[in-house]
């Protein structure tokens, strides 16, 4: 049987979605009977990390939990949200893998993929723009801080939300 | 702790999950084929096979492997030339698809919801 057996390559489907799909890891998650959902329950334990340690942080900043210090905080909650990150990277990219030439043309999954990038980058606008304010962090945090935070939970919601959709598309 | 935000930042997930839920197929809509089975993947998340019945080749969309084994619908069951029987529902959008909700091959009927 050739590797890349058993996986639905629907007509149009792009040629580099036809050879992830027959790559050997990608076989291998199509063909055992608990490897797939195995990867699933990694992908679901690593976004739950990652995303509650990122919800935790935004409300903070959000003005919940004042007697918490917020340096302290993140120092504490970022690198469980990299943890989390470093989880679902590999389990997503295997459960893409398994299915590729279907997934790359799913509008939910495409949307899911754009919140991802849009989550990041209104992270990375947060750490190069308003947490960089000197010591200490003020004790209401600087409106442009607030609604980087607000749109961090959407935005993470929102790929979640993507993410359970893909079953009903 | 911005370097850790940055690795996160960089490490931007692809993430998904293809299983289909029945929603994108019309209830309303029962539909028997009887056919050939062209072509099978018994794979996850869920397994498939191409029928060719009355001229026409359907993609049928099975169950997941673990579920088909455990009713006594084995993978070499879903052999290419045998005949097949298939009630279920067609997709909504996608014409050539539907999803079974039960198939009959030789006298054993296996349910796949």
């Amino acid at each position: 049987m050739p590797p890349g057996a058993g996986v639905d390559i629907p007509a149009g489907a792009a040629a580099w979605t036809v050879w992830l799909a027959a790559t050997p890891p990608a076989a291998a998650m199509r063909a055992g009977a608990w490897l797939y959902p195995g990867i699933e329950i990694l992908h679901i334990i690593g976004f739950t990390v990652l995303v509650g340690a990122v919800a935790m942080f935004d409300l903070r900043v959000l003005g919940l939990g004042r007697e918490l210090p917020p340096r302290a905080l993140a120092r504490y909650l970022l690198p469980w949200s990299v943890g989390g990150m470093l989880v679902v990277l590999p389990s997503g990219l295997l459960l893409f893998a398994a299915g590729a030439p279907e997934l790359a043309t799913n509008r939910v999954f495409l949307l899911k993929l754009v919140l991802i990038v849009a989550a990041v980058l209104n992270a990375l606008a947060f750490h190069i723009g308003p947490w960089r304010v000197g010591e200490p962090w003020p004790e209401s945090a600087p409106l442009r801080a607030r609604l980087h935070a607000a749109l961090s939970l959407l935005l993470w919601l929102a790929v979640i939300a993507c993410g359970r959709l893909l079953a009903y598309v | 702790m911005k370097r850790w935000f940055l690795l996160a930042a960089l490490a931007a997930a692809t993430t998904a999950s293809a299983h289909h839920g029945w929603s994108e197929y019309d209830t309303d809509k029962p539909l028997q084929l009887n056919g050939t089975i062209q072509e099978a993947g018994y794979v996850q998340p869920h397994g498939w096979i191409r029928l060719k019945s009355a001229g026409k080749t359907w993609l049928v969309v099975l169950a997941p492997p673990g579920r088909m084994e455990s009713r006594g619908l084995p993978k070499d069951k879903l052999a290419v030339g045998a005949g097949a029987s298939v009630v279920g529902y067609p997709h909504r959008t996608r014409p050539g698809e539907m999803r079974a909700e039960r198939i009959t091959i030789g006298s054993k009927t296996t349910e796949l919801r």
